[in-house]
């Protein structure tokens, strides 16, 4: 048992040092609370009445504290108090290194929590994990049945799935053969074998991937991370000493929160991650160049460029896995290009958690033509299914301007699609300003009724995980820093009072299109989201009247999408005609990969 | 050589208020500021003209991705 003395030394704040106090009692400690405001060598003459093996001192820094906090220990040197007594300072901005400098033998800050103090009180070390909070990895898409509620709407997905796997019965594509060649290549130990796989593999892709694969002649700005700079991040990251991870989620119920890593270059997308991990953020995306997926074939090797988007090859993932906290979820997207089934193969040898895929999404907008993303999606969900990954489908051709149960109908059909494929797909809705609810005015009032609304549909449908994103709060957001963090929260706090599984948050500067995203600016938005999750607990937001009555439009209009679509002969067919998606709403189907879908040799 | 400059992980913004009459006097202001603190050309993130003068946000990048990053040379073992 120790004897100890806590100090608010403090003209009002005394709220941190009461509850110190009152848990040092609780452990059977001999405590004495002095008030707030005595004079300091009122406190001294105290502190030599009593045989005090700590004084803690409690004090909010401002213009001045440094000398005062310094001249107390003075003080206690001179009245001979410091040879029996240890003497501890607690306050939010406190550090260790302040309190050193200060002359103080211990100092607690905001991160500290009261077993720390308490376990240094008493002389023990703390177990790593009983001090502060162990970043756990949580499981998105394991506690749900994928169970179908709305039997219309299932009956209707069963039948356009059926249909789409019926048609791609038989069928093949550069991006499925050169998967298979990868999967073999990666576990091929003769070389005269090897060589013939790569020269097949060769064979499938364009002419810039061979050229770099085979005669290290790369695309323009792309260089290898040479072996020095990966040894360097290693031992950066070896030599840090993080501080205990924040705690973003204020309970369990709270959505895990994701960013994207995507600046180019994995060594800085690692080094941000990491940062980010300390600050609390539970996974990032993997968002790779959009001229990586425009080419048939992936470029090996750990590269980097001065280029939007982090290159996914099989090095460049692993390191980034290898680097990351085994606590955080890492997903690799692959939903759009030339290359689905293989950057899905390669996220699940490299050890990623989750994929991207979406079947509809991945055509609309300039993306790849409708049959082959049909052909390449169907294998990359078997893949999803034997890595025993899940995969999320994001509902992002809602800011071409598609209507919203468009949308949410094409993330439908991923969900029965990957069901039948024994793969686990997260539904992505979008929280956001798009341009078809801009135009119709349903976010007029608040930002609350249609975002709820989604979420309400969905649930009606079936049982699955939700995350919206992508980011949460797009359209909103403004190059204003404290506008930008201020509206995302405000999206989170949305979302966790709605019970999702998880949600992306952008960075202060992502409505800055001139530039790569940077650490400050990633800070910002998971303060601002800590704060909200913090302000909401277990309390709710109360959307209006309105809120049921999008839920009810929404619905029937999935219904009325999913007819149409189900009266086509493939899905395929309906994404040509529009119906997921037309060029008046702003959509049109993709050509990248056209006429390369052919059919598998007898 | 080593300098604070070099620490910098990737990129500075600076965010103040400038008192000007004009937006566009405002801007021209925000450039120069950049310059007359060493850091060259910056670019303009985002700016708010209210009357009194310009509230903006300027960013100068030290390193974009892809570079050599000397805040982590000095992690090169020798």
């Amino acid at each position: 048992m120790a004897k100890i003395l806590c100090v608010p030394l403090d003209p009002v704040h005394d709220v941190g040092i009461k509850i110190i106090n009152a848990e040092l009692a609780k452990h059977g400690h001999q405590t004495l609370l002095l008030q707030p405001d005595l004079p300091m060598e009122t406190i001294v003459k105290r502190a030599a009445e009593g045989e005090y093996d700590f004084i803690m001192v409690s004090r909010t820094l401002g213009y001045g504290v440094a000398e005062l906090l310094a001249r107390f220990t003075d003080l206690l040197d001179a009245a001979g108090i410091r040879e029996r007594s240890k003497v501890v300072i607690g306050g939010k901005p406190v550090t260790p290194e302040l309190a050193a400098e200060l002359g103080y033998d211990k100092g607690f800050g905001a991160q500290s929590t009261i077993d720390e103090v308490i376990a240094y009180v008493e002389g023990r070390e703390l177990p790593k994990e009983a001090a502060g909070y162990t970043r756990t990895r949580r499981d998105i898409a394991g506690k749900y049945s994928y169970k179908f509620f709305d039997k219309e709407i299932e009956s209707l997905l069963d039948s356009i799935c059926d249909k789409l796997l019926a048609w791609a019965d038989g069928k093949t594509s550069p991006g499925v053969e050169r998967m298979k060649l990868r999967d073999a290549m990666l576990r091929e130990t003769n070389p005269a074998t090897f060589a013939d796989l790569r020269a097949r593999y060769n064979a499938l892709c364009d002419r810039t991937i061979t050229d770099a694969n085979e005669h290290k002649i790369l695309p323009k700005g792309v260089r290898v991370v040479s072996a020095g700079e990966r040894e360097a991040l290693a031992t950066f990251l070896g030599t840090s000493t993080p501080y205990q991870p924040v705690r973003i989620q204020h309970n369990d119920a709270q959505p895990v929160v994701f960013k994207f890593l995507g600046s180019g270059c994995p060594v800085m997308d690692i080094t941000h991650g990491k940062i980010c991990e300390r600050w609390g953020i539970n996974g990032f995306l993997i968002i790779n160049p959009s001229w990586e997926a425009r080419y048939e074939g992936l470029i090996e090797g750990c590269l980097t460029h001065e280029n939007d988007g982090t290159i996914t090859s099989l090095e460049n993932i692993r390191l980034m896995r290898e680097s990351l906290d085994e606590s955080t979820l890492l997903t690799v997207r692959a939903h759009r290009g030339l290359n689905t089934p293989e950057t899905v193969l390669l996220a699940g040898e490299a050890g990623a958690n989750l994929s991207k895929i979406d079947l509809v999404y991945g055509s609309l907008g300039a993306g790849t033509d409708p049959e082959r993303i049909s052909v390449d999606g169907i294998e990359a969900m078997r893949l999803c299914a034997r890595y025993g990954m899940a995969f999320d489908i994001p509902g992002n051709d809602e800011l071409s301007g598609v209507p919203s149960w468009k949308t949410l109908a094409g993330l439908l059909i991923n969900v029965m699609l990957g069901k039948k494929l024994g793969a686990k797909a997260i539904l992505k809705p979008l929280f956001c300003y798009g341009p078809h609810i801009v135009l119709n005015g349903q976010m007029k009032q608040n930002f609350v009724d249609y975002n709820t609304a989604k979420i309400y549909a969905l649930r009606h449908i079936v049982d699955c995980p939700i995350w919206p994103g992508e980011p949460i709060a797009f359209m909103t957001q403004s190059e204003e820093r404290i506008q930008s963090a201020n509206t995302t929260s405000y999206h989170a706090a949305l979302a966790a009072t709605l019970g999702v599984d998880a949600i992306t948050i952008a960075s202060t500067d992502e409505a800055y299109s001139r530039g790569p995203i940077c650490i400050t600016s990633r800070i910002d938005t998971i303060r601002a989201v800590t704060d909200a999750f913090r302000f909401m607990g277990d309390a709710q937001i109360a959307p209006s009247a309105m809120a049921g009555v999008y839920t009810d439009e929404i619905l029937t209009k999935i219904r009325e999408v999913l007819r149409e679509v189900e009266a086509k002969p493939t899905l395929h067919d309906a994404i040509y005609a529009g119906l997921l998606g037309s060029e008046e709403d702003g959509a049109y189907p993709g050509k990248f990969g056209s006429g390369t879908v052919t059919h598998l040799k007898e | 050589m080593s300098t604070a400059m070099n620490r910098v992980m990737d990129a500075i913004d600076i965010e103040t208020y400038i008192i000007c009459a004009t937006a566009a006097e405002g801007k021209t202001l925000a450039l120069e500021l950049g310059r007359e603190m060493n850091l060259g050309d910056v670019d303009i993130m985002f700016e708010e003209f209210d009357g009194y003068g310009m509230r903006v946000r300027l960013r100068k990048y030290i390193y974009k991705p892809g570079a050599r990053y000397e805040w982590l040379a000095a992690h090169v073992k020798a």
